[in-house]
């Protein structure tokens, strides 16, 4: 992009600090609550005696598994994410390239459109059964295959849009220069969608990292996720704000520092496949 | 029945204030030998830690292993019935909202103990919400007349009013007994937005018909008239459900912040807790808030009575209450180890160290015990004493859909969007809809004038 | 070469992985809505019986005292909602683009909101807009102005919820522009600066035409998303005061799960499909006469 020069660029740091704020203010806000005790978190307290108490009781206590749902949920967030994108991207570029302007290209991206509409509730009993019979209730296997499925359409949308501004051209000269369809897909056409392999990778990870639904129904205690162990804070009685706070914390870490390395990983696999 | 009940508890009471002391019976333990690893959907809840600790005691006394699974509340009813319509529960315990158990029982998912155990009898002096733990299937009722037993309550929760003990000895004032009190406590302490007068739930849905049910059970009031006997004229728009309507809506608008129409449960908590509320109606569950340094800043200073009443009648008292109930869909040797960890749970030594470990137990006796007597049991007089008053609602099969109903309509006449009068009209034609679909025998009274 | 096989293979194969998926769990799910939709369902330990009765789903439909509401109160929530965060997402992604350093701090500040699971948002968000103890009304004394009513006053609720969810999903917004504005042509857009154009025409006539189909997805999948909110609206107002917030969502969960009506849910389900897909045809047909319009120019 075009660096901004003078007033321009004074506008636009304005603009940028500003939604920076908006967005960080009440993250920010959410932190304090988690250093704080619950009475300070009622009573809105500016000043207060700063705590790691809800760390340690949501780390450590013998009623916490936080660390095991981490776990839990990187595994699925990370294996749905990975396997999301390959199987997204494949199936967008073989909408591209095959099937473009005839009618089951349409049905199809149709027809993901639909499925991602659909309500998730009406969804979660049927899976739940089909799951069980199968016998991969309460693993994460289960969890892995519906999030791959949920997040399909969002990654054949996007990557469908990245395929389609790629120049015609490239992909013509690389196939004058002998290289088969499977060469060019890998090496001159996925380079060239790597923004687009990483926003929808960033994305499919979090909807995962973040999905409740369908954890919930699908897990038991061993299995159970980040998001459905902050929901046990979620009290029919109390909400136990502080801990809450304090976990989604927790939660956030693993997820940026995943995100900065998994996209590192994503471009410099597709630039090593490049130059090959 | 009821007198039974009665007549039970004032006999406990009687006998524990005389009795308190150090040398109060420690009821043994029951030996229920030797069963497999169960399993038990449970939520996470302010009473857990008491289970839990129960549990331990358990397992360490008999071997048996037993596996919780703390669920979100959120997602209780949706894992419970996954689990009872798949070809093998994954839990061999499941903890049921008592407005939830219609659709268990009379979907026929769960064992009577009675087909798992000839012998298992509830220990007397256990407490049964109404028989919330017995199913007569051919009266489509909760009741043990005629009815098998189902399950137990693992936690019942009723109405309490909370008060702010301090405050009322300054001023002189008596805990309220009556819902005239409680207006004229909150008129000589509120000083909003410092100090208000009474809170309670005003959201929307559950939250505040189940809060405005003691007013409509004290008021004399019911939604229907007799759905133990299969009448389901509808009676919410009566005379006396206008009387505990408009009363209701009249401490709100006095008493309450301005934002009553969206206070949930963690509100109520949040005013009484920073010490911003005098007097809050709240279920029982919520104590264990108050006394707590790190939630509360009002440590000490709070204390329960009976729910208010109306002059001249009895309290209402709305029941909130769980029960344990196991899976038809599950092997009989698990069956048996459910049914053993629920002898052994119900014992009055298991009830006690739920107790003292902070669970809400379920046997009178515990009530009666010394525990009452220590200050930071100063809650179980009042919830003994209003057990005689508690009531179930909504024991039928089309509950949650009258819950809708009045959920919606109660809350629009709280923010003034209708008057009392036509927000109980409506929700009259609105049930009586719900029942001519079920098929019940059904009508309505003639509507309020608007 | 191993690839050999795989290249000339490559056009058969490249769909079976995505397909799979798709028949595997999505088709008996999505088509089961529709025998769903007509049939009275009761699950018991016995079995699972069906009756046929369209007629009584579609009157329960009709003479839903909540459905007209809900409907109206969605249609004003999505649009409100993904208005605003196309909007601002995609100057903080423009903004942001164009900044010469901190371009990955901002962006990864940017993206906090989506990393916070739903739970968390709603219960934090409605202590934020707590009459008493919340940080708004905190702020607004701070001003010197009145506490505001922000969840209780029928008037605010449903702005309270909308800004909600502006918080919560302008990240997405933002993530899905700013991948696309990085990958702009750098020589056309160095073209118009040559040419001279303002910042107003570079914006308008080069950079929002070439990120049509990266602004068309991401409208399209915040709408879809959007129709769909439930857990930030059920934790912070139930849906009330009255029905003032009350989302097709939030009946749908009442219905199908709360009172176990799977039949009526199923068709509140394929409504809710169908008001989605009549306002995606709304949204396409507005986009392309503002498209025509402006080519005519």
């Amino acid at each position: 992009m075009i660096p901004l020069h003078g007033r321009a660029a004074w506008i636009g740091y304005g603009v940028v600090a500003l939604a920076i704020l908006f967005i960080v203010g009440p993250t920010a806000w959410i932190f304090l609550n988690s250093i704080k005790y619950q009475i300070a978190i009622y009573s809105g307290a500016w000043v207060f005696e700063p705590t790691l108490d809800n760390y340690i009781d949501v780390l450590f206590s013998r009623r916490s598994d936080l660390v095991h749902n981490l776990w839990n949920s990187f595994v699925v967030a990370g294996l749905s994410t990975v396997a999301v994108l390959v199987v997204g991207s494949l199936g967008a570029y073989g909408v591209h390239r095959w099937f473009r302007s005839r009618l089951f290209a349409k049905l199809l991206m149709g027809w993901v459109l639909i499925f991602h509409m659909i309500p998730v509730i009406t969804l979660v009993g049927p899976w739940y059964l089909f799951f069980q019979s199968l016998g991969l209730y309460n693993t994460l296997l289960a969890l892995v295959l519906t999030h791959i499925t949920i997040n399909l359409p969002m990654t054949m949308w996007i990557m469908l849009t990245y395929f389609n501004e790629v120049p015609t051209e490239l992909r013509e000269a690389a196939t004058i220069d002998g290289c088969g369809d499977f060469t060019t897909f890998r090496r001159i056409i996925l380079p060239l969608v790597g923004p687009g392999l990483v926003s929808s990778g960033i994305l499919s990870f979090v909807f995962s990292w973040n999905e409740f639904a369908i954890a919930l129904n699908l897990t038991a205690r061993d299995t159970a996720t980040v998001p459905v162990a902050i929901a046990r804070f979620a009290q029919q009685f109390e909400i136990q704000h502080a801990q809450m706070a304090a976990s989604s914390m927790i939660a956030i870490v693993p997820a940026l520092l995943l995100m900065v390395f998994g996209q590192r990983f994503i471009v410099r696999g597709l630039t090593t496949g490049a130059v090959k | 029945m009821k007198f039974q009940f009665a007549t039970a508890f004032a006999a406990a009471s009687a006998l524990a204030f005389a009795a308190a002391g150090p040398a109060a019976a420690q009821a043994p333990f029951a030996d229920v030998g030797k069963h497999p690893e169960i399993s038990i959907l449970i939520n996470s809840s302010p009473w857990f830690s008491g289970f839990e600790k129960a549990v331990d005691l358990y397992e360490k006394q008999t071997g048996n292993k037993v596996k919780l699974d703390v669920t979100p509340y959120g997602g209780m009813l949706e894992k419970a019935r996954n689990a009872v319509r798949a070809a093998n529960s994954p839990y061999d315990i499941l903890n049921l909202d008592a407005l939830w158990t219609i659709e268990f029982y009379e979907g026929s998912f769960l064992k009577p103990f009675a087909e798992i155990d000839q012998g298992f009898a509830l220990p007397a002096g256990v407490l049964t919400f109404e028989d919330s733990n017995y199913w007569n299937a051919q009266r489509r009722w909760r009741t043990r007349d005629g009815g098998q037993l189902m399950g137990y309550s693992p936690n019942g929760n009723i109405h309490v009013l909370y008060y702010r003990d301090d405050l009322l000895k300054q001023a002189g004032l008596q805990p309220p007994k009556t819902w005239d009190d409680v207006s004229a406590i909150c008129q000589k302490l509120k000083n909003p937005p410092g100090m208000y007068g009474f809170v309670t739930r005003g959201e929307k849905g559950n939250p505040i018909r189940y809060d405005w049910t003691p007013f409509l059970q004290g008021a004399g009031g019911s939604i229907v008239k007799a759905p133990q006997d299969g009448d389901y004229t509808v009676t919410i728009n009566s005379p006396q459900a206008k009387q505990a309507l408009d009363k209701y809506i009249e401490l709100q608008k006095n008493c309450a912040p301005p934002n009553v129409g969206v206070i949930g449960q963690g509100d109520v908590i949040q005013l009484l807790a920073t010490g911003r509320a005098a007097q809050g109606l709240a279920v029982i569950a919520a104590w264990s808030t108050f006394d707590d340094r790190q939630k509360s800043a009002v440590v000490g200073k709070i204390n329960t009575a009976v729910v208010p009443a109306f002059a001249g009648r009895n309290p209402g008292v709305a029941i909130g209450n769980w029960v344990f109930a196991v899976p038809k869909n599950v092997s009989a040797e698990r069956q048996r180890g459910a049914l053993a960890f629920s002898r052994w749970f119900l014992t009055a030594g298991a009830q006690r160290a739920y107790a003292e470990a902070g669970g809400i137990p379920v046997r009178s006796d515990t009530f009666a015990s010394d525990l009452a007597a220590k200050p930071e049991f100063r809650w179980m007089k009042a919830y003994l004493d209003s057990q005689q008053f508690a009531r179930q609602e909504l024991g039928y099969a089309e509950g949650a859909q009258v819950e809708a109903v009045l959920g919606l309509r109660l809350n629009q006449a709280l923010i003034g969007e209708m008057s009392s009068a036509r927000a109980l009209n409506t929700a009259a034609r609105e049930i009586e809809e719900i029942f001519q679909r079920g098929g019940r025998r059904t009508g309505k009274l003639d509507a309020l004038p608007e | 070469m191993k690839d050999d096989f795989l290249n000339r293979t490559f056009r058969h194969w490249s769909m079976w992985p995505c397909l799979a998926f798709l028949l595997v769990l999505s088709v008996y799910p999505v088509l089961q809505l529709v025998p769903m939709a007509l049939s009275t369902i009761k699950i018991t330990g016995e079995g699972t019986f069906w009756t046929y009765s369209p007629r009584r789903n579609l009157d329960l439909l009709l003479g839903d005292a909540v459905l007209r509401d809900a409907v109206v109160n969605t249609l004003v929530f999505v649009v409100l909602s993904v208005a605003i965060e196309m909007v601002l997402g995609f100057f903080a992604a423009l903004f942001i683009a164009c900044m010469p350093r901190g371009r990955n701090f901002a962006r990864t500040v940017m993206i906090l909101p989506i990393l916070l699971p739903a739970v968390a948002i709603g219960s934090m968000w409605k202590l934020m807009f707590n009459y008493d103890f919340g940080l708004f009304n905190q702020m607004v004394g701070v001003i010197g102005l009145d506490p505001i009513n922000w969840l209780g006053d029928t008037r605010w609720a449903l702005l309270s919820v909308v800004i909600v969810d502006v918080w919560h999903w302008t990240p997405f917004v933002f993530l899905i522009l700013f991948a696309s504005i990085e990958t702009l042509p750098q020589d056309v857009l160095e073209a118009g600066r040559v040419d001279g154009a303002t910042a107003w025409q570079m914006i308008s006539l080069i950079i929002l035409p070439l990120l049509g189909p990266a602004l068309a997805v991401a409208a399209l999948f915040r709408a879809i998303v959007a129709f769909k909110a439930f857990d930030q609206v059920y934790l912070l107002t139930s849906g009330g005061p009255g029905t003032s917030t009350e989302l097709l969502s939030l009946h749908l969960n009442r219905v199908f799960f709360e009172q176990n009506q799977l039949g009526y849910g199923a068709m509140l389900s394929l409504t809710i499909i169908a008001v989605i897909v009549a306002t995606l045809a709304v949204g396409k047909w507005s986009a392309s006469q503002i498209e025509r319009k402006r080519m005519g120019q």
